[in-house]
């Protein structure tokens, strides 16, 4: 099999570069356009959660399926590999954020000389020294989960030692179940706590699920894009149906859930509850329902047939939309309660989404580089190669 | 299609098609054993007391059982939640399984959506017997009527309706368009004229037409992509019964996709208490392989370990709310009254699925035979817990009450338990246990001796 | 009463490779018939992806919109009641049931349709040829009315080079 380094060109360099750089300059322009501290934070926030989530699940999908014992995702594993490279970049990112005055642009629980009844209920958790260390927690074993998980699948490469095989799948539970708590603890601080006066048990996974879809979308375009530029042969119409096929599933289950979180408060009607939607649905309409279109009746409708899975001509569409499509969901969690009804969509927020979108491009390309395209000698290659189904 | 080496064989023993068929319909042959008549006789005696303790219902009324204010509902509710868990293993195996193309269900998925079917019938059982009266049961469909009268439609007991109604009579058309082919081997193999006429009945005259086959997988496959989301469903509008409430312990939004993992987590426990002894005692350990309870056990870690993390969730937000009645329902759970109760879903739940991280633990079919019972009793008092404590203690202290259980609601229980069992040792005898076909045609790429195959 | 001309293969293998011996000689099989459905064989067959995957999607559109509407129906003008400061048009409420009506709706018409278009159902007269297809032998049924000696032969003996056993002349 030719073509199984792949070779980051000055071309991916620059574009990225491009990128980041209008990124840079939305920022600019929102610091001295005097949008406001919390717009810029918000907007930092925003980002650096989605493009973090997208590069957990990158490191989710391979830990998933070396657990599962599957074969199919081997030809495309790298790819989530490379993705989780960006968890320590969107540390670093929010790191800068918490200590630049972020944290106090965000949170209004950190301002504690105005803490209401509510809000003094929670300081043993809301605090900024516990809220930090969680932070700390988080990252360090996100990024040793992945290096480990990085590691052990890069020897397992050399012979398909069973050895190696073994550790991977022990690895990747180990990661699996200290993703599971903090991927629900993390969404719980950095944006539950947003609307601090709120809570709902079931917004950790709903979070989750958002960043699932969105994730596998992610891989998708970044498999068309290797495929575009030459690489990744041995894919086929199998492996891009069965992605096709959890974007189609992970789709329906955000919006399950979605609507579990949804028709619960709103049935219940308790004022304390009710609060997180009415400003919602009264200051941001559009925005609350687009994001129910967008990710659950375009995959839901577009992606029904057996077709319209295999072919990157109907997916990668679909896969753009539920990318720009959790992207407003990720909005919509994050604006209401920093910024209110001053929100917008323009510059800063499209600006610097393609600045985050150019750095994730650049982390990822170049981790892709650093290793075989493909585990050729990984005991599940040949299945991942010769696979084809009836349905 | 190629499959890796280093996979463990789906059917071992070196087997044929010919040996598949006669392995699987052996147990369906002869006479029945001592064993089987010990176990019908045993659930016909639970059967038998469920029928009196309907009869003391129905004719005496709910008074004989344990309810009061608060409490209205109890072990009725827990044992229609219990049930209707149980029966989501089978199409989570039937239909989930099968999209994600795990070849190893093909043992197990047709006494699993036996057992779903069953265990649905059972289920269905308490919300009837719960009304009192029973009579006037057909109240809960829409139908025109003079009283100008419709359901309600905003009412969670009303989704139940519709959810419980679609999930059986989808589950039963799923098994049964399944089953078919597997009637018509019934029926050629059959020598009695009376049995070939039956089975030929029942086999709708399958032919194994190639035609008719591809028609078949692409019903197969739309039945499993409709089941799969309707599976989810039907667990998550049980959920909806006690969440859209605004009690403590009940309102509160993790509840649906934590039923779901909770059903599915009571449900393969339940697969796992039939099946090893099933295989055993049907000699069906050559199909039902060690690798299989294995791949079990790891959805009972996973589906408990989602079940636990929802509880730490729970108390976390119960805390961060603020909310001192959310608070206090859950220090009740822990200290109160109920304590016991609460203990005993905690240990079983909890603690004793996280054995199987353990490979020895997950390969033993007596730990798994004992973890899997030890699961079953404490999903049982999940809902005993939920629903109860709950009830017993909400908002206004000079409300709150205690329940006790009266012999006729044991009785109810023990009865459909014996329904249960009846009908399972029956289905052993009438159909076949293993999905001949489905056996067949993974029985190349992954059958023992195919592992040496020249051809693949 | 038809003749047919039966032979029956031990491994699907042969059983695919026979089927395309067949139809290169310009032969269609009435009938293919086997104990397992067999990965292949729909294409070696030149078979058409069903249409039942179309009955069943609309079905459920329609299950869907039936039951959507009913509600909104009864809770809108049949009887409309105040179910606690709910609005009377509940899409919320109204959700579950107009799911399950879609996933009732789109998996029985499509089984129904599936049992017609295969002319199978409680009491359905079919002729099973060889009762063993039911356990290990894979069948090729060819319709035998209208040929003659020389076409049998060239039949049979195409038959023979993918391994078929048990060719014979059957009604």
């Amino acid at each position: 099999m030719d073509n199984n380094t792949f070779i980051l060109s000055k071309k991916v360099i620059n574009i990225s570069l491009i990128m980041i750089a209008i990124g840079l300059i939305s920022l600019a322009y929102g610091y001295f356009g005097g949008l406001g501290a919390g717009r810029i934070a918000a907007n930092i926030l925003m980002n650096t959660f989605y493009f973090l989530g997208i590069a957990l699940i990158g490191l989710f999908f391979v830990a998933v399926h070396a657990i599962a014992e599957s074969g199919w995702q081997v030809s495309v594993q790298r790819i989530g590999e490379a993705m989780s490279r960006f968890i320590p970049v969107g540390g670093i990112l929010l790191l800068a954020l918490f200590s630049l005055g972020g944290l106090s642009s965000l949170y209004e629980w950190t301002h504690t000389e105005h803490l209401d009844a509510i809000l003094l209920k929670k300081v043993g958790y809301l605090n900024v020294p516990f809220f930090m260390i969680r932070f700390f927690i988080y990252f360090a074993g996100w990024i040793i989960l992945a290096w480990l998980i990085r590691k052990t699948s890069l020897k397992l490469d050399v012979d398909g030692d069973k050895f190696y095989f073994n550790r991977l799948r022990t690895v990747s539970a180990i990661f699996i179940v200290f993703y599971a708590v903090t991927s629900v603890t993390s969404s719980f601080d950095w944006l539950m706590s947003i609307d601090a006066h709120w809570f709902s048990t079931l917004y950790g996974w709903y979070v989750f699920s958002s960043m699932l879809a969105s994730g596998t979308a992610v891989i998708i375009i970044l498999l068309y894009v290797l495929k575009r530029m030459g690489y990744m042969t041995h894919v086929n119409a199998e492996h891009v149906h069965d992605l096709g096929k959890y974007l189609f599933g992970f789709s329906i289950f955000w919006a399950y859930l979605w609507f579990s979180q949804y028709m619960l408060i709103w049935y219940a009607n308790i004022p304390e509850e009710t609060v997180y939607f009415y400003t919602r649905l009264k200051y941001f309409n559009t925005i609350f329902f687009l994001n129910l279109v967008l990710n659950l009746a375009v995959p839901l409708l577009v992606l029904m047939t057996r077709n319209s899975k295999r072919m990157f001509a109907v997916l990668l569409p679909v896969s753009v939309v539920v990318f720009i499509g959790h992207w407003i969901d990720m909005y919509q969690i994050v604006m209401p309660g920093v910024v209110g009804k001053e929100a917008g969509i323009g510059l800063l927020e499209i600006g610097l989404t393609v600045g985050y979108a150019g750095l994730f491009i650049l982390v990822f390309f170049h981790s892709l580089s650093k290793a075989p395209l493909v585990p050729k000698n990984h005991p599940y290659f040949k299945e991942s190669i010769e696979y084809h189904t009836n349905y | 299609m190629y499959v890796s080496p280093i996979r463990e064989p789906l059917i071992k023993g070196n087997k044929d098609y010919s040996q598949v068929t006669r392995d699987i319909m052996a147990p369906m042959a002869g006479k029945p054993s001592k064993y089987w008549y010990m176990g019908m006789a045993l659930a016909g005696a639970a059967a038998l007391m469920g029928a009196w303790a309907s009869y003391e219902t129905v004719f005496n009324g709910i008074g004989t059982w344990g309810l009061n204010k608060t409490i209205g509902w109890a072990w009725d509710i827990t044992n229609f939640v219990w049930w209707v868990g149980i029966g989501h293993a089978g199409t989570f195996i039937s239909a989930i399984l099968l999209l994600f193309r795990q070849k190893w269900r093909t043992s197990i998925n047709r006494s699993a959506e036996a057992m779903t079917l069953i265990a649905i019938a059972c289920a269905g059982f308490f919300p009837l017997i719960h009304m009192g009266r029973l009579l006037l049961g057909f109240f809960i469909f829409p139908y025109p009527n003079t009283r100008d009268l419709w359901v309600n439609f905003n009412s969670p007991l009303l989704w139940d309706v519709f959810a419980i109604t679609t999930y059986f009579l989808v589950s039963l058309v799923f098994w049964y368009v399944g089953l078919i082919p597997d009637i018509g081997t019934v029926r050629d193999k059959a020598k009695n004229k009376i049995r070939k006429a039956i089975y030929g009945f029942l086999s709708f005259g399958w032919t194994g037409s190639a035609r008719h086959w591809s028609r078949h997988e692409t019903i197969s496959l739309v039945l499993a992509g409709l089941a799969a989301p309707l599976v989810l469903s039907v667990h998550t509008i049980v959920s909806f019964d006690f969440a859209t409430s605004v009690i403590p312990g009940w309102h509160t939004t993790i509840f649906p996709p934590y039923f779901v993992s909770g059903a599915i987590f009571s449900g393969f426990a339940m697969v796992l208490t039939l099946l090893i002894v099933a295989r055993k005692a049907l000699n069906l350990e050559d199909y039902i392989t060690i690798n299989h309870i294995e791949s079990m056990n790891k959805i009972i870690i996973l589906t408990g370990s989602i079940v636990g993390i929802a509880y730490l969730t729970e108390f976390f937000i119960a805390w961060y709310s603020g909310v001192e009645y959310e608070q206090y329902a859950f220090f009740n759970r822990a200290f109160g009254p109920y304590a016991w109760a609460y203990w005993i879903m905690m240990t079983c739940n909890v603690i004793t699925p996280q054995l199987f991280w353990f490979k020895k633990i997950r390969t033993s079919l007596i730990a798994t035979f004992i973890i899997s019972i030890f699961v079953n009793i404490g999903m049982w008092f999940e809902r005993f817990v939920i629903v109860v404590t709950s009830l017993h203690r909400d908002y206004l202290p000079s409300s709150w009450s205690m329940y006790k259980p009266t012999l006729v609601e044991v009785g109810l229980y023990i009865g459909t338990l014996g329904l249960f069992f009846t009908l399972f040792l029956l289905f052993i005898r009438i159909f076949p246990v293993i999905a001949i076909a489905e056996v067949k045609s993974v029985l190349k790429s992954s059958g023992e001796h195919q592992k040496h195959a020249h051809h693949e | 009463m038809s003749k047919f001309i039966s032979a029956y293969y031990h491994d699907e293998e042969d059983l695919i490779k026979g089927v395309r011996q067949i139809r290169n000689q310009g032969i269609e099989p009435a009938d293919v018939r086997t104990p397992f459905p067999v990965h292949g064989l729909d294409k070696a067959m030149g078979m058409k992806r069903s249409r039942l995957t179309r009955v069943a999607f609309a079905g459920g559109a329609i299950g869907g919109l039936i039951g959507f509407f009913f509600q909104a129906w009864v809770f809108t003008v049949a009887y409309p009641i105040n179910f606690g400061g709910k609005p009377f048009f509940a899409v919320p409420s109204f959700m579950p049931v107009t799911f399950e009506m879609t996933v009732l709706f789109a998996a029985f018409s499509m089984v129904i349709a599936f049992f017609i278009h295969n002319k199978l159902g409680p009491g359905a007269k079919t002729i099973i040829y060889d009762e063993q297809v039911t356990d290990d032998r894979f069948q090729i049924l060819i319709e035998a009315d209208d040929l003659d000696e020389p076409e049998q032969q060239r039949i049979e003996k195409a038959l023979k080079e993918a391994g078929a056993q048990g060719i014979q002349l059957t009604s």
